[in-house]
């Protein structure tokens, strides 16, 4: 099923993500390195979506990853790399807890489940100051913390395996099983599914894999305290790029990433540091995206395209 | 120490008693308009916080009570509430539940992001002279009039929103439409006009709680987030389509609160966290709620 070409195409953009960093300047790689971050939440949001689970918790796996690797740094010296294994790994289990707990619950009680677990990982955090340092905070150990480019590199890195996932995922047979979820469980059952299994297998990738953007953010700002790795707009900004990408499609969240990302920058250089605005920005993107655009850029991109080769229908997804 | 530790145990009562009228008024006005539309309004918390600022505005600025401007911030707050529906929620009704999520979400983060760029982050209060005012009941157990005052509006409302549903036509086509819109619409009720109608009372009953807020709680454009959850923690315990499970639920998390706040080391703190662990013990127990009648699929 996989061609060379995709193999070809992965290798290069792996080999990109490795040498693009150290000819970038600081303020590109600054961007790149936040851009991965994007990618990673959103992409691994949009996996979650995609089998019907809306997650308003993705800021919960974020500052797991993020807490694993600043404790583990602090700790025992672990390094950058490694520290993605653990965090990886107890994304996964908050995964398998979230959809274990969840049993059944679907669209609105899964969201608000979500919600709330990732708002009571917060107020623990703030709880445990012995542990995380409480509301003022904690570094990472300096002195292995990695320098810019080799960060860059990293986040990109984690990026590009990431999107290569999401592809393998699209291409596979389970898609169709994860597709047929977000419509009816009920009747995926009926045709032999165990809907359970694949929920779990799915919440535990999408775990894992937001959980390592939380590493990177914490190694790359070398401090965090309980409002910052459990922030809301993690989850915000999860949810609106896939949305305003294009839902369910493995480009549609690298674009959303993009574009918002590119959209905030716009925002400050006008308005400053003025504070709400960006997030002003943000809810326009989503009420308007919802109401005009549900299927995203590339939805949109597809009808354009679909205007000039008559004839050939490419397959547009509508949410 | 017996009687000190009754008059703790009597305090923690009272405090909860009147906690949980605000916590009712709160959530019912979220109950009321997913009872009937089945949508979650993720902007509740931000049309009470507006409210908020009405009720500020008119003390500080007309130098009116924000008992007095209860009634005119509640007609904005219909208003205002009837707008949302008509120009964003009632275009995705039929749509799938991400949709709807994601719209009201968004709704949410443009009145709170609107708040932050037009008054900035600083807290305001009302601050009327009951807003300081408290009496003894007992030798050590404290009143305080600004919630007493809040804990009577909230049952006076809740047995109008009661006496309407039950006794008037309007309030009859309600409850039709939340029980079985089909049905409903098949008698001749406009299902649509209910719904908007439902989204203006919401809104109405959110504003009004944010006028009363308004003396208990400092007014910032963050504080609509905290009230949302809580207001979903009440109605998941309480039962999401129920009124009644809803004043069950508010108080059953007011309690909780309270105890912990009291009796916990570090409690104040903790007590932030108690509607979260609330919520997902009883979707995972009983996710109708205590009273409710709608299933897991919803």
């Amino acid at each position: 099923m996989t061609s060379a070409r995709t193999w070809i195409v992965i290798a290069a953009a792996l080999l990109a993500a490795l040498l693009v960093p150290h000819v970038l300047p600081p303020g590109l790689s600054d961007w790149a390195t936040r851009l991965s971050t994007l990618v990673l939440v959103a992409v691994s949001w949009n996996m979650m979506a995609n089998a019907g689970l809306i997650s308003l918790g993705h800021s919960g796996f974020w500052g797991l990853g993020a807490y694993t690797a600043a404790l583990l740094a602090n700790a025992v010296h672990m390094p950058f790399w490694f520290s993605v294994v653990p965090a990886m790994l107890l994304g996964a289990a908050f995964g398998v807890f979230l959809a274990y707990i969840t049993g059944r619950l679907r669209g609105l009680f899964f969201a608000i489940s979500t919600l709330a677990m990732s708002e009571a990982l917060r107020v623990v955090a703030l709880m445990v100051p012995k542990l995380t340092g409480g509301a003022e905070g904690l570094f990472v150990f300096d002195q292995i913390r990695p320098g810019r480019v080799t960060m860059t590199s990293f986040a990109l890195c984690l990026a590009v395996a990431t999107v290569a996932i999401s592809y393998f995922l699209s291409k596979s047979r389970y898609q169709y099983a994860l597709r047929a979820m977000r419509d009816s469980e009920s009747a995926v059952q009926m045709l032999g599914v165990n809907p359970a299994r694949f929920r779990i297998g799915v919440t535990a990738l999408s775990g894992a894999i937001a959980s390592c953007a939380g590493v990177i953010s914490a190694w790359y700002t070398g401090y965090l305290d309980p409002g910052a790795a459990f922030d809301l707009k993690i989850t915000i900004s999860s949810q609106i790029a896939p949305l305003f990408g294009g839902l369910y499609t493995v480009a549609g969240p690298v674009i959303g990433s993009i574009a918002i990302l590119t959209l905030s920058e716009l925002t400050r250089l006008q308005f400053g540091y003025t504070a709400g605005v960006g997030l002003l920005v943000y809810g326009f993107i989503l009420v308007f995206g919802v109401l005009f655009m549900p299927t995203g850029i590339v939805g949109l991109s597809h009808r354009w395209i679909g205007l000039f080769t008559r004839g050939r229908k490419l397959a547009v997804t509508r949410p | 120490m017996a009687s000190s530790m009754a008059s703790l145990l009597l305090q923690i009562l009272v405090d909860a008693l009147l906690l949980g009228g605000v916590y009712t008024l709160m959530a019912v006005g979220l109950s009321l308009s997913f009872g009937v539309t089945r949508i979650i309004n993720f902007a509740h918390g931000d049309v009470v916080m507006y409210g908020s600022y009405a009720a500020f505005f008119a003390f500080s600025g007309l130098n009116i009570d924000p008992l007095l401007s209860l009634p005119a911030v509640a007609i904005l707050g219909a208003v205002g509430g009837y707008l949302l529906f008509k120009f964003s929620i009632d275009r995705i009704l039929e749509d799938v539940s991400i949709n709807q999520v994601l719209l009201t979400f968004g709704l949410g983060l443009i009145l709170q992001n609107v708040a932050v760029i037009l008054w900035t982050g600083d807290e305001r209060s009302t601050t009327p002279f009951y807003a300081f005012q408290s009496w003894f009941l007992s030798d050590d157990v404290v009143v305080a009039n600004g919630r007493l005052i809040a804990f009577g509006l909230a049952a006076a409302f809740m047995a109008l929103l009661l006496a309407w549903l039950r006794w008037s036509e309007l309030g009859r086509a309600t409850r039709a439409v939340s029980q079985n819109r089909a049905a409903a619409s098949l008698m001749g009720i406009n299902v649509r006009a209910i719904y908007g109608l439902s989204f203006a009372l919401s809104s109405a009953f959110g504003a009004a709680t944010g006028a009363i807020m308004s003396f208990l709680l400092p007014i910032t454009p963050f504080m609509g987030f905290p009230i949302l959850v809580k207001a979903f923690a009440i109605i998941i315990l309480g039962g999401l389509d129920s009124i009644l499970g809803t004043v069950i639920g508010a108080f059953f998390l007011a309690i909780a609160e309270t105890a912990i706040a009291y009796l916990v080391p570090q409690g104040i703190g903790w007590a932030e966290g108690v509607a979260f662990f609330l919520l997902v013990l009883m979707l995972i127990v009983r996710p109708a709620g205590i009273l409710g009648t709608v299933g897991r699929d919803a």
